[in-house]
């Protein structure tokens, strides 16, 4: 589906003076910056994958998304998408994609949606009966049948969010690049968006490019899961693989009725993390010593209540962008 | 062939629906250009022939000078739409992407824009034509010349809205594009004859000024429908030849245009 060797982007930007005096000097003798917003970038992806990009802001990954989308040429490097190279916007090329971008609307402000779609319709050439089909599936499964003949001006976040969902699903692409889909979302809204988009993947086989910043969404829906930093690839495998990247420790967090001793040898060799009341402790324990550790803890003392960790992805992450040279090691 | 027409059809259609979804807005657009006229334009001359009786300016007398600015509000509202405004906006705020994704181009989506806007512009002129029929301000020299006035005003707002998407496409390069596209107005208005009639000025200015395409914008266009000028095989060609240029150089620009992209914003 997408295949790209040593793919690259470098932005020239010159460097501006704060104030008025600058913006003069700007005009006259300009300081040309380069940055690599991507760097050498290899990926091989099939058909029917639901890839996550992760990384930090400025990692680079909206800029790939530029670039497999024929937004934005590559300055060098390799890339073909479903055997097209997306620079040249061939019109078969661009009926098969969508793009979805959380940030930004596509949908025409001033006109109900329903107007929107119908004018998508005859841009991708879509047959009225399955129009017709399409938007009563989808408006179904989102709960937005209401809304399709108000203003997109009008609407919520959230609702314009499923809107533009829709807009871009109308034409069945192959290919969906989600850049941010559930941003600013609630979460009720954030799991609605993501059950309807694992839908459209198990009916229609469809590859996805998602990019979010709440680990939810790259739970929920990916299995593979590529890592930017600085535009350069870090990560590449199963979403599985990366949560034990830290090693196969679980974080226990424990909840007691009074402040603990903190050198009690119970906790000592498990790295904890007190809060300053010392009645809250975080403790890493070895998967294999999980019960055992915990059930000894329990009997011991006085505790309110206690969890694991649900989310290491995010752990992960975060000592990751703390520390991008683990990866190295 | 059929589903491209449709393409074409629905866009129109939308952007009917954008045009007039603000109805204050949609009227005072109908009617602004007619109470500028009035305001300031017929009290102006007014007042300059007020100061000697049975005053002629170069072959002007007042009603004249009246009728003549009647036509020219006529070929401002028929010649000279903003549709570059939305594609300036369109670049700087990054939402060519999506039409870079569309399987339909940028400019097929502003073309058919100004389609849409040139079809209101033709039932609010002729509105304004209608209402300034029964008044003794405005006069017909026939019905030749009005529709011969009519085509070739047409014709100059091919020309006005390759110039404007030109400007429109400086946004690549400039931030704000509106100060361009002021001057150009500014510049056009007066050379063309919007403000003051080109008989008017000096032979000299007026023998140079037939090398540009500026006097065949308004001042052509108000003597065909003064029927004053009847050949008008001359001035179709040289308009024809800047649109050509203009379509030529446009789409240089948007290829460059394209290249220095960065779909900022996104």
């Amino acid at each position: 589906m997408i295949h790209s060797t040593n793919l690259s982007k470098t932005f020239q930007s010159y460097i501006k003076e704060p104030g008025f005096k600058g913006s003069l000097k700007a005009i006259f003798s300009r300081n040309y910056v380069y940055k690599d917003a991507v760097k050498n970038f290899n990926i091989e992806s099939k058909r029917g994958e639901i890839i996550g990009l992760l990384g930090p802001n400025g990692a680079g990954k909206t800029t790939l998304m530029k670039m497999f989308t024929g937004i934005i040429v590559p300055s060098r490097g390799d890339l073909t998408v479903m055997g097209y190279k997306p620079w040249e916007r061939s019109k078969e090329f661009r009926k098969k994609i969508a793009l979805v971008m959380g940030q930004k609307s596509q949908l025409w402000w001033d006109i109900p949606a329903m107007d929107s779609f119908l004018l998508l319709q005859k841009y991708y050439e879509i047959p009225d009966d399955k129009f017709k089909k399409r938007v009563m599936e989808m408006s179904d499964i989102l709960q937005v049948e209401p809304l399709l003949k108000v203003h997109v001006r009008k609407l919520s976040l959230g609702e314009r969010m499923k809107m533009e969902l829709m807009a871009s699903l109308l034409h069945t692409p192959e290919i969906i690049f989600l850049d941010e889909p559930t941003i600013g979302l609630d979460l009720v809204a954030q799991e609605n968006i993501r059950e309807f988009i694992s839908e459209y993947h198990r009916t229609h086989n469809a590859t996805i490019f998602l990019t979010s910043h709440y680990m939810a969404d790259i739970q929920a829906l990916c299995k593979r899961l590529v890592l930017i930093f600085n535009g350069e690839k870090h990560y590449d495998g199963p979403i599985k693989e990366f949560e034990n990247i830290l090693g196969k420790d679980k974080v226990v967090s424990f909840y007691f009725s009074e402040a603990q001793n903190p050198n009690d040898p119970l906790w000592m060799r498990l790295e904890p993390k007190w809060n300053d009341f010392l009645d809250q402790v975080e403790l890493k324990i070895p998967e294999s010593d999980l019960r055992e550790t915990t059930q000894k803890i329990l009997d011991h003392k006085s505790i309110i209540d206690f969890h694991t960790e649900n989310m290491p992805i995010e752990r992960v992450m975060k000592t990751l962008m703390a520390n991008p040279d683990i990866l190295k090691a | 062939m059929r589903n491209y027409l449709l393409k074409w059809t629905q866009t129109i259609r939308v952007a009917w629906t954008n045009y007039t979804t603000y109805r204050i807005n949609f009227f005072l657009q109908v009617i602004g250009p007619a109470l500028v006229f009035f305001f300031i334009k017929y009290n102006l001359w007014s007042s300059i022939y007020s100061a000697k009786e049975n005053l002629i300016i170069q072959n002007y007398n007042f009603s004249e000078m009246i009728n003549y600015h009647i036509w020219a509000l006529i070929v401002g509202l028929l010649a000279q739409g903003h549709t570059a405004m939305n594609l300036a906006e369109d670049i700087r705020m990054g939402r060519i992407s999506s039409y870079l994704i569309y399987p339909f181009n940028f400019w097929e989506f502003h073309t058919a824009n100004f389609v849409a806007f040139q079809i209101l512009q033709i039932f609010i002129s002729l509105i304004t034509i209608g209402a300034l029929y029964f008044s003794p301000l405005l006069e017909f020299h026939g019905a030749f010349a009005f529709i011969q006035g009519y085509i070739y005003t047409l014709y100059v707002s091919i020309f006005w809205f390759c110039l404007q998407y030109l400007t429109g496409m400086m946004a690549f390069w400039l931030e704000e594009t509106w100060i361009l596209r002021v001057i150009v107005m500014m510049i056009t208005a007066f050379f063309s004859g919007a403000i003051i009639p080109l008989d008017l000025f000096p032979p000299d200015l007026v023998a140079v000024l037939n090398y540009t395409p500026f006097p065949y914008l308004t001042f052509y266009p108000i003597k065909i429908f003064m029927g004053e000028f009847t050949a008008i095989g001359t001035p179709y060609m040289i308009l024809s030849f800047w649109i050509l240029i203009f379509i030529v150089i446009n789409s240089l620009l948007w290829r460059k245009g394209l290249k220095l992209y960065t779909a900022a914003g996104m």
